[in-house]
């Protein structure tokens, strides 16, 4: 008990003490330390410091949105099932990434490579669905002189379909060349596409009008092929509008077409390289001044022409923002009601260690909270259930103290042997207690169904973080407590009586 | 006289002479009136409470089975508030009408739940339109939608995580109870009657839940996954409690020889009821907060727990223990 009782464990809990609260009150420091008013909407918030965002990660069911496993079926033969899942991944996050949703989760899970989470908050299951779902269409054009059309990528001409569309593409992929310094994007063709794909650049070459002397790097727009995703012949027919021709050539708005309506005209483009050469064999290479970022870009919006697998919804969950947010306020009356009884209850049964206790209780509390914001741990209406359940089994290991305390006491050891002992000797049924509990909350969030998952990682946190509570920090207050020896009366210690040596 | 493993037998021995001595000493000490109930001789009564509140569960559970969960279930589930505010006959009257194997719930706070077979994305935008065309204006506040592979998969979980749970927890009796003085016969006798309050405490949750749900029909009694967490839940809080009660008696018979074994036992439960029944308590303080204020969502989750405990610190002192001299009598170690 020595060890418990020094000061460095002193420090060490006062440290705690310090960090937790500046983390759970890391809103008000930030308000405070900016000179903002401690209410109502301030910019900055939740306060960055150093890179660390505090602030509690609410679940779906808390923030209000919607939550989607999807199953991946018709994997595409000869292709790695792990880059499948990440290619559909990848696409997705596009797609959803013109919701304007704060933190999509897109997840791969499943044992197989076949399944694929997706948590966006604020957004409701019909437009998430059709948003993630929406099929858009990739073509091929080449373009074809019109002295009317004076906008877009190549103005004289427009773009005329050839056939070649994203049913033909296999896949595309950002890559860096074989001279190994500048980032390419590689697009495989299925086997006819390759064919097709073989005969439009052979066309290519061979045609710069008034040039027979094609040299390899002319540039004219015959020699371009261009890739659109969702150009439809509408929009060819309107390109000589050049107010119209201007919008359908920005880069490709999956937001803008996801909402589009028959009067909106949205950004189509990915892309209009120039053929240099005949490219036979399937696979061709678009090159350019990419970055990394924008070769994956193009790869992706590519790929987005189609997903490579079929998504099957296998659940669906949507929570309203507002039942959302009455379930906070619900489970946050729940866990102010409990702590509240609890504190009451362990202050009239147990007087003044009973307070201490309570003491220490809040304490934890407030321990556990900063270890939700900083981990961060994500919390659901159950993690919430699971904390406050902790809170009630916190004060376990202190009623076995206090009860034990009672005991030494009546057996006639003084109050400082008795806290001693009691500390000392309910310590094995301390550690028996949370083991069982931790046992039980490490199974359920290994092999429990996901649903369950937050409620075993919030109580087992608890009750880990609840042993060094009433172990250490009650042990530790009682021990300053009882050297004013005006406490030591039973009256307030809640015993018969005492010996007074 | 204590739950200590830290102190060697000969300071147990020690204590125990001394706590008498200072019983002897100060006759004036009160001492709490519960130390004199006898357990152990009014245990067919204890029994028999057991029994009645466990057959009627099991005919419920046999007769008919759960009320299952939507996650259990699979299906498409809408929570929903109405403008118009209409009553539960003229909901069930609009969804009957759509033909589409809908069944309606009412919650607390005047809402519905609509629970149909699994819908596909489009089906359920037909369904809210269809159901704002006949009710009038309506509120979404959730929407649940569990294919059956889900369904399937959430069922296999839930069942490897108990079978999970119930290896450990045999392992851990196994642990705990591998010296009992007496031999292998005693340590089976002592995990045993353990075994039989862990089941005692899930055949009380899951029989009271099947007549919760199918008898009183109420969404209360529902079997999800959350129920399968609070059965585990319980499962851990009580077996400890049991544990606790045992040590007691194990440690009793090793200091107190003169004492049968039916006070040695009697002696442990009050020795232990205090802090069983206090720490349960606070749990139970806990969860019948989130009960009454955590509004509906939880309420299930907070009411299996709040049974499962209730059970399991009864069962632990007034089964357990008392299971144990029934079968030292049937089954003499000597």
């Amino acid at each position: 008990m020595q060890l418990v009782l020094s000061w460095p464990i002193r420090l060490f809990v006062v440290a705690v003490l310090v960090f937790s609260l500046f983390v759970d009150g890391a809103g008000y420091v930030y308000r405070f330390a900016n000179h903002y008013p401690l209410q109502g909407n301030v910019p900055g918030l939740p306060p960055n410091f150093g890179g660390w965002q505090l602030y509690f990660h609410k679940g779906l069911d808390l923030a209000g949105g919607t939550h989607i496993d999807y199953s991946l079926t018709n994997f595409p033969a000869g292709q790695s099932r792990a880059d499948v899942q990440q290619r559909t991944i990848a696409v997705i996050n596009k797609r959803v990434n013109a919701l304007n949703v704060s933190e999509p989760e897109i997840r791969g899970a499943g044992s197989n490579y076949d399944r694929i989470t997706v948590d966006l908050a604020g957004v409701n299951a019909a437009q998430a669905q059709k948003t993630i779902g929406a099929v858009s269409k990739l073509v091929y054009t080449k373009w074809v002189a019109d002295a009317k059309a004076t906008g877009g990528p190549q103005p004289g001409y427009k773009p005329a379909f050839t056939g070649l569309t994203g049913d033909d593409i296999q896949s595309a992929s950002a890559a860096i060349d074989s001279t190994g310094t500048s980032w390419v994007v590689n697009v495989s063709f299925t086997s006819g596409g390759g064919t097709r794909f073989d005969q439009l650049t052979t066309a290519n070459v061979n045609a710069c009008p008034g040039d027979p002397g094609t040299s390899q790097t002319a540039n004219c727009p015959q020699r371009h092929l261009a890739i659109w995703l969702d150009l439809t012949q509408k929009d060819i027919d309107n390109w000589e509008d050049p107010s119209y021709v201007a919008k359908v050539s920005q880069p490709y708005d999956p937001g803008c077409l996801a909402a589009q309506t028959a009067d909106t005209v949205c950004g189509k483009f990915l892309t209009d390289p120039i053929t240099l050469t005949e490219i036979a064999g399937g696979n061709a290479t678009i090159s350019g001044a990419f970055t990394q970022q924008s070769a994956q870009d193009l790869a992706t919006g590519i790929n987005s022409g189609s997903l490579p697998v079929d998504l099957v919804a296998l659940d669906v969950t949507q929570v309203s923002a507002t039942l959302g947010a009455e379930s906070v306020k619900l489970s946050l009356a729940a866990g102010l009601l409990g702590l509240a009884i609890v504190v009451l209850f362990m202050i009239i049964y147990y007087r003044m260690p009973g307070l201490l206790a309570s003491l220490a209780l809040l304490f934890y509390a407030g321990a556990v909270l900063a270890v939700f914001k900083v981990v961060p741990v994500t919390l659901t209406l159950a993690g919430i259930t699971g904390f406050i359940l902790s809170v009630g089994m916190a004060v376990d290991a202190n009623v076995l103290i206090f009860e034990r305390f009672k005991e030494e006491v009546r057996a006639g050891r003084t109050i400082t042997a008795a806290v001693d002992a009691a500390v000392r000797r309910a310590w094995p049924a301390i550690r028996d207690s949370n083991t069982s509990t931790f046992i039980t909350c490490v199974i359920l969030g290994f092999v429990g169904p996901s649903v369950v998952k937050g409620f075993a990682i919030t109580l087992a946190i608890g009750v880990l973080a609840s042993l060094v509570s009433s172990i250490v920090v009650t042990h530790n207050l009682l021990a300053i407590v009882l050297t004013g020896s005006s406490f030591r009366r039973p009256a307030l210690l809640g015993v018969d009586r005492v010996r007074s040596v | 006289m204590s739950e200590v493993s830290d102190a060697t037998p000969q300071q147990q021995v020690a204590d125990m002479i001394e706590d008498g001595k200072a019983q002897q000493a100060t006759v004036a000490v009160r001492e709490p009136r519960v130390r004199r109930l006898n357990i152990i001789g009014r245990r067919n009564w204890f029994f028999l409470l057991s029994l009645v509140i466990i057959i009627p569960g099991i005919v419920s559970m046999w007769h008919n089975h759960f009320l299952l969960g939507i996650d259990f279930a699979g299906g498409t589930e809408f929570t929903v508030t109405f403008a118009d505010k209409p009553d539960l006959a003229t909901v069930e009257r609009a969804v009957a009408a759509e033909n589409a194997n809908g069944s309606v719930i009412q919650t607390a706070n005047g809402g519905y739940i609509i629970r149909y077979p699994p819908l596909g994305a489009a089906q359920q935008t037909n369904m809210q339109t269809d159901l704002q065309n006949r009710l009038g204006a309506m509120n979404v506040q959730q929407i649940l939608e569990v294919g059956g592979t889900i369904a399937g998969e959430t069922i296999f979980y839930s069942i490897l995580a108990v079978v999970i749970a119930s290896i450990a927890i045999l392992a851990l009796l196994a642990i705990r109870f591998r010296n009992v003085p007496g031999g292998w016969r005693a340590g089976f006798q002592f995990g045993g009657s353990a075994l039989a309050a862990l089941l005692h405490d899930v055949f009380v949750l899951t029989g009271v839940f099947s007549i919760l749900g199918t008898v009183f029909n109420s969404r209360l009694g529902q079997i999800d996954a959350f129920f399968v967490t609070a059965v585990l839940t319980v499962v851990g809080f009580s077996v400890h409690d049991t544990i606790v009660v045992f040590d007691r008696i194990r440690e009793n018979l090793r200091v107190s020889q003169r004492l049968s074994f039916e006070q040695v036992v009697n002696l442990s439960i009050m020795q232990t009821a205090a802090r069983s029944i206090i720490t349960s308590f606070t749990v139970v303080l806990v969860l019948a907060a989130i009960f009454i204020a955590g509004g509906a969502t939880l309420q299930g989750l907070a009411l299996a727990l709040l049974i499962g405990i209730i059970s399991g610190t009864y069962s632990s002192i007034f089964n357990a223990a008392p299971l144990l001299v029934v079968w030292r009598r049937l089954q003499p170690l000597r």
